[in-house]
């Protein structure tokens, strides 16, 4: 008897060790990015900036790599690393990669086998974590849960028909023991949604439409059938707010991208960002950027959540720079629209916006048969590569691409089976006055208070991180990976990665040194400040 | 005729009267003709072009055509078949439940391999081994020494504060070594902090179920483990076993 109870002891202290290993808690995911990056955004407000300030201002010009990982047949990565207790996981489509974060080894790698070879199209954006798992999304839309420690696969449980063309990019994100997922393309006819899973099991456990059908509220924005083959992809990984306990999407473009005729109407939710609740799925409220777009100005850019003083008193805020050169700020508990200016020095769809934040049109600038020069370009005056902000400043920071484009409009059907409908187009006029920046604005003003050019960038590139240490890290398709003045953009570091850079970095902490990471081109490299090397040698 | 476990059987005997005098048995190296079974990605011949080899010759070499009734050559290519497809593509007699009740049982497998996602770590997960290995590999796994997979050996590090992990070697270089502790967590360490790295010397993987179960365990061992291909894990289709193709 004696034996057995010592048995059960046994078994339970063992069960408690193991235990321990799991590792991310709902409290953990509360927090904001320090020690560890645990999400795409690093934080539910999406601020993308850390409390880590070992690099700073006076010594950050001391920065040196300290480890580059080649990821094996790759293209160019978008992956934003993940990194809990110095295990770093990265992604390339349909693969994941462990590594140790402070010497950039691998731990462990999986590959998730396609059915079909054609399925493989880019990108991927990275992964969620959450207690023991890791997950991620792959090109024939499944969702993945592997054991974080060593990377055995789980469960997948299927978000979507990847025969019909869809394919999940953007890293999941994980709240209160759910795992949302988006969808694309828009660009296809293919209508978005967001899906939620639980984090357990897998289980399937609602989906928000980003079309509304008719009969449906929204629905009526529709002119007849259009709304079957309509766009608004979930193509990245939005926000939330455990207090309101609302999650916040960017909404992609309708379809077809460039011709409206065959859509009148507003298109709801197209170009919008939308709060649906974590518990339900279901809409509180919208704000649409771009009503009836015909620029392919996806609403998808990240919504950044502050708690800030407007007009005297705290509110809670959602602010966005939109692709169609606005920069917007709302109240993100009802979605009031509170302020918008424009933050594009190029555009001329739009003479202002009402009080209601609907924009003002400039009659005839959109696609025509034979080419109308709209601004901004249907890139948009900014795009997918994450803003951040810094309380320290005060101060909202986000990379702004100045152009215009040629833009046509043609008669392209849909066709099913996951092919292009954009009916349309434009040239991209890429004269003198094309031109990148990083840009800082007030963050209540929405006034500029300073930009970098990105000098040789021929587009948008990578994102932007702000750290305690008052710098503001900025990935240039260029390849430079550089280290702003948060206060006043000056350059303060840059280090050469060799490849065009289109992802965002991160900053994490592990044995008492800060690193910044970066995915770049095939590679994904770690910096640190310099120290002399201590080999212990023979 | 098809490429039954019985027509394989056939096909051996075959193969190691009328082949074994140039190339190896099993498939191996011989005295005066190459092995025709090794790495999978040499192999491209099809069926048929195997069957017209041996059949026709290859000219100008030592291969010589061979006289055998058409039914006879087949049973051969069949047996090159299996001797080279993966687990799963060759026709493992046994009974793959009862296989897997060894696997969760007798055998104690799940103590360190992962099955369709459950199970332990410290070991390969088989939930697509099938697809991976050849039917050869699979049995010599299962029975005699191999060498240890490179992200699987077995190692014990004591720190510089004294500190004694045990686990398996995920990666190791000169300068950091990343671990996996038999309690499923991950250690990394710079070499530095280490004063001690003792790796072990054999596999953790017994190599005696051929002697500690009885033959008909082993044979559904292997059949059910032969048929462990990678689908869907969490939706499982009605009428699709537990490891369906």
């Amino acid at each position: 008897m004696k034996g057995v109870a010592l048995c059960i002891v046994l078994i339970m202290v063992l069960t408690i060790a193991s235990s321990l290993t799991a590792q991310i808690t709902d409290k953990d995911l509360l927090q904001p990015p320090g020690d560890d990056w645990l999400s795409y955004h690093g934080s539910y407000d999406s601020q993308r900036h850390s409390v880590l300030d070992q690099i700073k201002l006076s010594n950050v010009g001391s920065l040196v790599s300290k480890w580059v990982y080649h990821v094996p047949g790759a293209g160019g990565l978008q992956s934003v690393p993940i990194v809990v207790n110095g295990v770093m996981y990265v992604t390339q489509p349909n693969e994941i990669y462990a590594l140790d974060g402070q010497s950039g080894r691998l731990i462990w790698h999986y590959q998730h086998i396609l059915a079909k070879a054609p399925d493989r199209e880019g990108p991927n954006r990275g992964a969620a974590v959450f207690e023991d798992k890791v997950y991620f999304t792959t090109t024939d839309s499944f969702l993945i849960a592997l054991d974080a420690a060593n990377g055995n696969v789980l469960w997948q449980s299927k978000i979507a028909e990847a025969s019909d063309g869809y394919h999940s990019p953007a890293a999941p994100l994980v709240a209160k023991g759910k795992v949302m997922v988006g969808v694309t393309y828009g660009d296809r006819g293919l209508n978005g949604f967001l899906d939620a899973f639980d984090a357990k099991t897998g289980d399937h456990l609602w989906r928000f439409n980003s079309i509304p059908k008719p009969g449906e509220p929204g629905g009526d924005t529709w002119a007849g059938d259009s709304w079957q083959h309509a766009g608004g992809a979930t193509w990245l990984t939005g926000s939330y707010d455990p207090e309101l306990n609302l999650l916040y999407w960017g909404i992609g473009n309708p379809s077809p991208d460039f011709n409206g005729d065959v859509r009148k109407g507003d298109n709801l939710y197209t170009d919008s960002m939308v709060a649906v609740d974590l518990d339900t799925g279901k809409l509180k409220w919208y704000f649409q950027f771009t009503p009836h777009d015909v620029m392919d100005w996806d609403g998808a850019e990240i919504p950044v959540l502050v708690d800030a003083r407007f007009d005297g008193k705290m509110r809670k805020l959602l602010v966005q720079a939109d692709r169609n050169g606005f920069y917007y700020i709302l109240d993100r508990a009802t979605g009031e629209f509170l302020h918008g200016n424009r933050f594009a020095t190029q555009l001329n769809w739009a003479s202002g916006l009402t009080p209601q934040g609907r924009p003002v049109l400039v009659p005839g600038i959109e696609p025509t048969l034979t080419g109308t020069k709209v601004c901004p370009s249907s890139i948009g005056a900014t795009n997918w590569m994450s803003p951040t902000y810094s309380p320290q400043t005060g101060l909202f920071y986000f990379v702004a691409l100045e152009g215009c484009g040629l833009a046509t409009k043609n008669t392209e059907k849909f066709r099913p089976g996951g092919f292009q409908y954009r009916a349309g187009g434009d040239v991209l006029l890429r004269d003198d006055t094309w031109k990148v920046y990083v840009r800082a604005l007030d963050l209540i003003t929405g006034k500029q208070v300073w930009e970098r050019e990105r000098i040789g960038s021929t587009s948008l590139g990578g994102g932007l991180l702000s750290t305690a240490g008052g710098v503001i890290f900025s990935a240039e398709l260029n390849g430079e990976f550089v280290a702003l003045d948060a206060k006043t953009g000056r350059i303060v570091w840059h280090f050469n990665t060799g490849q065009p850079i289109n992802a965002q970095p991160v900053t994490y902490m592990f044995h008492g040194k800060q690193y910044v990471a970066i995915a770049s081109g095939s590679d994904i490299f770690g910096f640190a400040l310099f120290e002399p090397e201590k080999l212990s040698g023979d | 005729m098809g490429t039954g476990p019985e027509v394989v059987s056939a096909g051996h005997a075959l193969y190691n009267r009328t082949c074994t005098a140039c190339h190896g048995i099993d498939g191996g190296e011989g005295e005066r003709a190459p092995a025709l079974v090794g790495d999978r990605r040499f192999f491209r011949l099809s069926e048929n072009s195997i069957f017209d080899t041996i059949r026709g010759g290859i000219p100008g070499t030592a291969m010589p055509p061979f006289s055998l009734p058409d039914d006879d050559l087949w049973r051969i290519v069949v047996f090159i078949r299996a001797m080279r497809g993966s687990a799963s593509e060759t026709d493992v007699p046994g009974n793959a439940q009862q296989g897997m009740a060894v696997f969760t049982g007798k055998g104690g497998c799940m103590q360190c391999h992962t099955l369709n996602g459950r199970g332990g770590s410290i070991g390969p997960d088989l939930s697509n081994v099938g697809a991976q290995v050849t039917l050869k590999h699979l049995q010599e796994s299962l029975t005699q020494e191999r060498p240890i997979p490179a992200d699987y050996r077995p190692v014990k590090v004591v720190t510089r504060e004294g500190k004694t992990v045990e686990g398996i070697a995920k990666n190791e270089d000169a300068f950091s070594i990343q671990m996996l502790d038999y309690q499923n967590k991950l250690h990394l360490y710079d070499t530095n902090e280490l004063r001690q790295i003792v790796p072990g010397k054999t596999s953790l993987m017994p190599h005696n179920y051929d002697k500690v179960l009885t033959a008909q365990e082993y044979q559904d061992l292997v059949a059910m483990l032969a048929r462990q291909v990678h689908t869907t894990l969490h939706v499982h289709q009605d009428g699709e076993g537990e490891v369906g193709r």
